[in-house]
């Protein structure tokens, strides 16, 4: 399935489902990705990593592995 | 008999989620008393505040740092929320304001809802309000209050339209609850259950959807239902309801230069040059300024007091030692005004994203960024903004090497050392060394951090799940109020930490330079000038007091790395503060004020002239000097560091680790500087 981490830039995706095995999952669901919530990515830094999504009306940094957890469609 | 309790201060807390516009709530509704302290037994910082005059409430106002849920994600927010629950100073709020930018009301009522299932006593603050009704959309008070059960107020972020409003709905609720019993909250249960939170989304959804309206534009009322089904038939996925949080447009667009792949490289290292050199440039002459004030002031005082022991006190002891803490405050004000204008321009958080990846790989975090760049002011300020970061192995991590960087005490001194290396017309290599300098300090901090952070297991002894979620604010133009508050309250915040720890220090080496024999005889030579005489006694008072006499026990330790007692006796000194070294150095090597000659060069001169004791040889030699150089690069030559370093990581551990390894560090580099560029020949 695909996550938040492969998207490319513009790609408008829904979220399917936020994988709880991963420690960082909690706060992602609190500050805002919650299934059946579009989002976008709108950045990467330079390196690649952290990725910025838009999300509920803001724009949101995560880092590559902690937007694994976040599985859309 | 139940006794009445009449004048007990009410206590309002102010919560909000990060760039809730909590802090410019709370400017609007505190005076001038603010005052910032920890959090008792831990590095959270608050500010309290008597409500302003003009309100005429009388109560406590405390402010938090900003939170997303009451479930706890570091240690920090730990102690937030358990102080939030019950301050271990306030006791409990008789009343919690929550800020909830208007625009983000789903993201933000998570909050709400978690304190009101605590059974808080809350008032929601909706902030940002002008900037919604901008966009075309307007949250209904009168229906948000309705389903969250609580008062809800509008503020306008620009004007402070509505605090008058909020004070009112303030007062009438501390009224009501003196009437009712006291309220103990409920605690949060620590639920890892995420069905429940994205429930709690959920519920948030329903109510989003019934409080938003359309603002009527060019006549029209914008009706949701009917823009949902428009937008049903479009994307059947998505739902309009939506549609009223979209992302700042013009947020976006700059974000595509500010982020870009090169040129968001190429303004990241612009902005970080201009601020590193506006430490510097812009601050030294108003450090020029506050040092010739306090020269002026010990003068005067040893003239007023008359040239006595007494005199000697309050001038070299007192004025002086108060000088070397203030002439750091214009610099310390001045990064933290540029570091608060990035902050609430919302480029800081973009900064900390660029660079959070290679601090990753040497075990830091994106948010080790401000206190690194602080730490070229000063490590005590740099040292408290660490707390910033979540994680507790990368804060400490990030503690541990902010004495490696170059910090403003330094500069002097390597202003001296480079004027002796590089004299008269070759001054130009001077400056350039001294930028090569501060970069090789930089290259230090990385690869320590790098090494301790492969032994982070003995060292820092901590895991924690490594993290970077950090929203990327809208832009911006900053508010002066705010910006100028931060500011001054990070001064402030050095003076009560750096302060007395520095002025006890300086008065107790005063007293070891100056006994036992105060008032040495001197030898009956022809000194003329009067002047020159005084000079000649400061000396000698000097060689025979109780720091020369440390100084010479620990001749041995200095032998191997080229010196003698007398740097000895000015390394002691400098643990004061570092840039004591110059002025140290310049009684010891009985350096007379010649009128015509500015004192570093005076001082340059008596270098040169210096002989080791008992040898023709000289003592500063380029190798000495260059050994020197690379000595004030490690040695953690800073008792205050020390100090706040105990008080930021909870212990004696890491800074007593950071004394030895940074000076042992800095002493083996410092042989074999000097011993390796002796073999090669370089005198």
């Amino acid at each position: 399935m695909k996550t938040a981490s492969q998207l490319t830039y513009g790609e408008k995706v829904k979220i399917d489902e936020i994988d709880d095995q991963h420690p960082s999952s909690r706060r992602i669901i609190e500050i805002g990705f919650t299934p059946g919530q579009e989002i976008e990515l709108i950045n990467k830094s330079v390196f690649n990593d952290p990725l910025a999504f838009s999300i509920r009306g803001t724009i949101i940094a995560i880092r590559k592995n902690e937007a694994d957890c976040i599985k859309v469609s | 008999m139940t006794p009445i309790i009449l004048d007990k201060t009410s206590l309002i807390t102010l919560v909000g989620s990060p760039n809730s516009g909590k802090t410019t709530l709370f400017n609007y509704l505190s005076g001038s008393n603010i005052k910032t302290s920890n959090y008792p037994g831990a590095t959270v910082e608050y500010s309290v505040s008597k409500l302003l005059n003009k309100f005429n409430i009388t109560a406590n106002l405390l402010d938090s740092p900003g939170i997303v849920s009451l479930n706890p994600n570091s240690p920090d927010e730990r102690v937030t929320i358990k102080s939030l629950f019950k301050h271990p100073k306030f006791g409990v709020p008789d009343l919690i304001v929550v800020t909830v930018d208007s625009s983000q009301l789903a993201r933000h009522l998570f909050l709400v809802k978690q304190l009101l299932a605590c059974k808080f006593n809350v008032i929601v603050a909706l902030t940002m309000a002008d900037i919604f009704f901008k966009k075309g959309y307007k949250i209904s008070v009168e229906k948000l209050s309705k389903e969250l059960n609580c008062d809800v107020v509008n503020i306008d972020g620009r004007n402070g339209n509505g605090v008058n409003e909020l004070v009112k709905t303030i007062n009438k609720n501390l009224k009501e609850t003196h009437k009712k019993e006291k309220i103990i909250p409920v605690p949060y249960q620590n639920v890892d259950d995420k069905q429940k939170l994205i429930g709690s989304y959920a519920e948030i959804e329903l109510i989003s959807d019934k409080v938003i309206d359309g603002i009527p534009q060019n006549g029209k009322q914008i009706n949701l239902k009917e823009a949902n089904a428009q937008l049903s038939i479009l994307h059947p996925d998505l739902k309009a309801k939506n549609n009223c949080y979209v992302v700042d447009k013009r947020t976006l667009k700059i974000d595509k230069i500010l982020l870009h792949k090169f040129w968001g490289l190429a303004f990241f290292f612009l902005i970080m040059a201009i601020t590193f050199s506006s430490i510097f440039w812009l601050a030294q002459p108003i450090m020029d300024l506050v040092s010739n004030i306090f020269g002026f002031l010990a003068d005067e005082a040893l003239i007023i007091i008359g040239n006595n022991w007494f005199g000697d006190f309050i001038s070299t002891g007192l004025i002086t030692g108060i000088g070397s803490v203030m002439v750091f405050v214009p610099q310390i004000m001045i990064l933290f005004l540029i570091l608060g204008l990035l902050e609430d321009t919302g480029y800081l958080a973009r900064g900390a994203m660029l660079i959070d990846r290679p601090l990753s790989k040497i075990g830091l975090n994106g948010k080790s960024f401000v206190p690194m760049l602080s730490g070229f002011a000063c490590a005590i300020p740099a040292m408290m903004a660490a707390r910033t970061i979540p994680n507790k192995r990368e804060r400490l991590l990030t503690i541990f090497i902010i004495p490696l960087l170059s910090c403003s005490a330094r500069l002097p001194i390597f202003a001296l050392l480079l004027a002796f290396l590089f004299p008269g017309p070759k001054a130009w290599i001077g400056g350039l060394v001294m930028a090569a300098i501060y970069i090789l300090s930089i290259f230090n901090s990385v690869i320590i951090a790098a090494i301790i952070n492969k032994f982070s297991k003995s060292v820092i002894r901590e895991t924690d799940n490594s993290s970077f979620i950090l929203e990327l604010p809208a832009y911006r133009v900053p508010k002066i109020r705010v910006v100028t508050n931060n500011m001054i309250t990070s001064a402030r915040a050095y003076l009560r930490k750096a302060g007395p720890v520095i002025l006890v220090l300086s008065v107790a080496i005063w007293f070891l330079t100056s006994f036992p024999n105060y008032n040495p005889k001197l030898s009956t030579q022809n000194h003329t000038q009067q002047g020159e005489n005084q000079q000649i006694q400061n000396s000698e008072r000097l060689a025979s007091s109780y720091a020369a006499d440390m100084g010479k026990f620990i001749e041995p330790v200095m032998r191997p790395i080229g010196m003698d007692w007398r740097v000895g006796v000015s390394l002691i000194a400098a643990f004061t503060a570092r840039e004591v070294f110059v002025s140290s150095l310049a009684l010891i090597f009985k350096v007379t004020d010649q009128s015509d000659e500015t004192l570093q060069n005076s001082i340059v001169k008596a270098m040169n002239d210096a002989k080791i004791d008992g040898t023709g040889q000289k003592l500063f030699t380029p190798s000495t000097i260059i050994g020197l150089i690379a000595f004030f690069l490690f040695a953690l030559q800073c008792l205050s560091t020390v100090a706040v370093s105990r008080k930021e990581t909870g212990g004696w551990r890491i800074p007593i680790l950071q004394l030895i390894i940074f000076s042992s560090l800095a002493y083996i580099i410092t042989f074999i500087t000097v011993n390796g560029l002796r073999a090669l020949g370089l005198a």
